[in-house]
């Protein structure tokens, strides 16, 4: 038996059958909690809640979202769609497959050109009435994503954080908000 | 083979030998069921379910977790949150006898179940100043 594997095995022995531990903050609020909210959240004026849902889902088809479930009675609406990571917009998956591929001394790591890689996107939008003020909605979103590599495998696990890909989003709802108080 | 290496052998192939699980334990979970549903549960003096659905909604959201799916009618939540790794909660809104919610929340990372009570504290000290704020604006 080779040195490498008495490693291995001193390795088992040290390591021994020890299970991933609960993270000590994972259900506690990080600092940056009243950024991201403040980045995912807008504050709108309509005629019904309704009305924000209606235009919400037709915000969503503009952007090829399928609309997974809708629970009207708490104003939650959630939605997902696979892209192709290799998009202009969207480079990040590929640029961490490059750098992961030079991490692991491969060479002719060229998989931004060539990889097909897919990101699942989970979209949540949140309407809640405000009770003191009738009329006005404060309506949340959350993004995350997970992008596969060629061989399915995960790469990234992420919640979108980006103040500009919200404000996309709020900008279009607004204008959809616009279209659907007139058609009502 | 010198005695330091069979030494290393022996128990490198004990160490391995103990990682053997069994499967009925896996779907049952481990844990008794009245200590997990007391880490878990925490009541709410408040009439209002819906109300007490969204403040979990927004401390979810808060927490960085999506929203996979919500039953207002069987008071269901379930969330997911991607950050290196995948966290899963469901959370249970109960309306309770004497004007009381009970709010139940079970979380799993990836293919293990939380069952550590301070996690659970954790989400319920957030839950706590939602709750707060949303039966402030109610009264």
């Amino acid at each position: 038996m080779n040195r490498a594997a008495y490693s291995l095995l001193l390795a088992a022995i040290l390591c021994g059958c020890a299970t991933p531990e609960v993270p000590k903050s994972a259900l506690r609020l990080p600092e940056s909690t009243l950024d991201i909210r403040s980045i995912q959240t807008r504050t709108l004026e309509a005629s019904s809640e309704t009305v924000i849902l209606a235009a919400t889902i037709a915000v969503l088809q503009d952007m090829e979202f399928n609309i997974d479930r809708i629970e009207k009675p708490l104003g939650v609406i959630t939605a997902s769609k696979v892209s192709d990571a290799d998009d202009k917009n969207q480079k990040t998956g590929l640029i961490l497959l490059d750098v992961l591929c030079a991490m692991g001394g491969g060479g002719g790591c060229d998989a931004s050109s060539t990889a097909k890689d897919d990101q699942h996107i989970t979209l949540t939008m949140v309407v809640l009435p405000n009770r003191a003020k009738a009329g006005e909605y404060k309506v949340r979103i959350t993004i995350q994503r997970v992008i596969y590599d060629k061989m399915n495998r995960i790469l990234v696990l992420e919640r979108i954080d980006t103040a500009e890909t919200y404000q996309t989003i709020f900008d279009n709802l607004r204008k959809s908000l616009f279209i659907q108080e007139g058609n009502t | 083979m010198s005695r330091l290496q069979r030494l290393v052998l022996l128990l490198g192939l004990l160490s391995l030998a103990g990682c053997a699980t069994t499967t009925p334990t896996n779907i049952a979970g481990g844990g008794t069921q009245l200590e997990t549903r007391q880490i878990q549960t925490r009541e709410y003096d408040t009439l209002d379910k819906a109300m007490t659905m969204r403040s979990v909604i927004a401390t979810l959201q808060d927490l960085g977790f999506t929203i996979d799916q919500a039953d207002a009618e069987l008071g269901t939540i379930t969330a997911t949150r991607l950050d290196q790794y995948t966290m899963r909660m469901t959370v249970t809104v109960v309306q309770k006898e004497g004007e009381r919610i009970s709010v139940r929340a079970n979380a799993r990372i990836g293919e293990n179940a939380v069952t550590d009570a301070e996690t659970y504290q954790d989400f319920f000290v957030v839950l706590d100043k939602a709750m707060f704020l949303t039966l402030q604006k109610v009264d």
